[in-house]
């Protein structure tokens, strides 16, 4: 009986602590996300969601990611990316000739 | 009074954190290029330790030594220091989002930075009162943010001298900078004590 308690001392209390702590601090993280949250244009998630997803750079961005961010901000091209196939670039055209930015507008399509 | 400013001197020059302890050297390098950016890493920083100095102060005191569970400092100081990181990315990503771009993967890298860890555990090993803490957390703060503008100011003039031999364009350059700095900084040294 007595060894149980030393286990409990040795690992029981630390574990304990460090999860109170940890939790405390995430939940105050969390409560300051709800707060401090940015406002992410949606489009750009679904664009990368839409590429080939291959983060090969061969575009000269920094992954599809990058690439996406690009496209919505008109600096970026979808015929830069070499991998995506001509069906698929169809779709991301007509997704993006219909969805709206947070500003309400929609892009030109023939910078895209 | 006399013992704080010796404290704040101490922290501040003799001891600088950078120059003389030589922690936080990551950041320095990595965000010196532009005086905004680096200027905006030394309030970041400035910020985390000042906040975290009052965390660990307040979790060390109070739940650790009792519990005497004080072999555990290093990775709870750790995980407090990583959630103010979280905190500043947060706060930057959405109040200055052109800051944020230009820090980049150094402001969460922040969160290993030895700097920050360095003045948390320093402020207990020498078992400073809460006052004390808070003098030398500001000292030591205070002098990377000073250290890493100087060096930015001056990493921004090398980059227009033309008459740098070219093996030394760049990084190899900037830390013979440093090491100049730092053997300049060593003047200060016996000082206060």
């Amino acid at each position: 009986m007595e060894s149980g308690m030393d286990i409990f001392n040795v690992l029981g209390i630390p574990a304990l602590v460090a999860v109170i702590i940890g939790a405390t601090l995430g939940l105050m993280l969390g409560i300051a996300d709800k707060f401090l949250k940015v406002e992410l244009d949606k489009r750009v998630e679904t664009i990368q969601s839409m590429l080939p997803g291959s983060n090969c750079g061969a575009c000269g961005h920094p992954g599809c990611g990058g690439l996406a961010d690009a496209v919505v901000e008109g600096k970026g091209k979808l015929k830069d990316c070499p991998p995506l196939k001509a069906d698929q670039e169809k779709l991301i055209r007509e997704y993006l000739a219909n969805a709206e930015g947070p500003n309400g507008e929609r892009l030109d399509m023939s910078k895209v | 009074m006399h013992d704080f400013i010796g404290l704040f001197v101490g922290a501040f020059l003799v001891q600088n954190v950078v120059l003389a302890s030589f922690l936080g050297i990551c950041p320095l390098l990595g965000v010196s290029k532009k005086q905004s950016s680096a200027f905006g890493m030394g309030v970041a920083v400035l910020f985390v330790i000042m906040a975290a100095s009052v965390m660990t102060f307040a979790i060390y005191h109070n739940i650790l030594a009792p519990f005497n569970l004080q072999f555990m400092r290093t990775i709870v100081f750790v995980l407090i220091n990583a959630s103010f990181v979280q905190f500043v990315e947060m706060f930057i990503k959405k109040f200055m989002p052109p800051l944020y771009k230009s820090l980049g993967i150094f402001l969460p890298l922040m969160a290993t930075n030895c700097a920050i860890l360095g003045a948390v555990l320093i402020n207990i090993d020498r078992r400073l009162s809460f006052g004390e803490a808070m003098v030398n957390a500001f000292g030591i703060s205070a002098g990377f943010l000073l250290i890493i503008f100087i060096f930015s100011t001056i990493r921004e003039r090398l980059e227009l001298s033309s008459n740098i031999p070219k093996g030394f364009k760049g990084i190899p350059i900037a830390l013979l900078v440093v090491g100049i700095m730092s053997i300049a900084f060593a003047g200060f040294a016996g000082m206060g004590s």
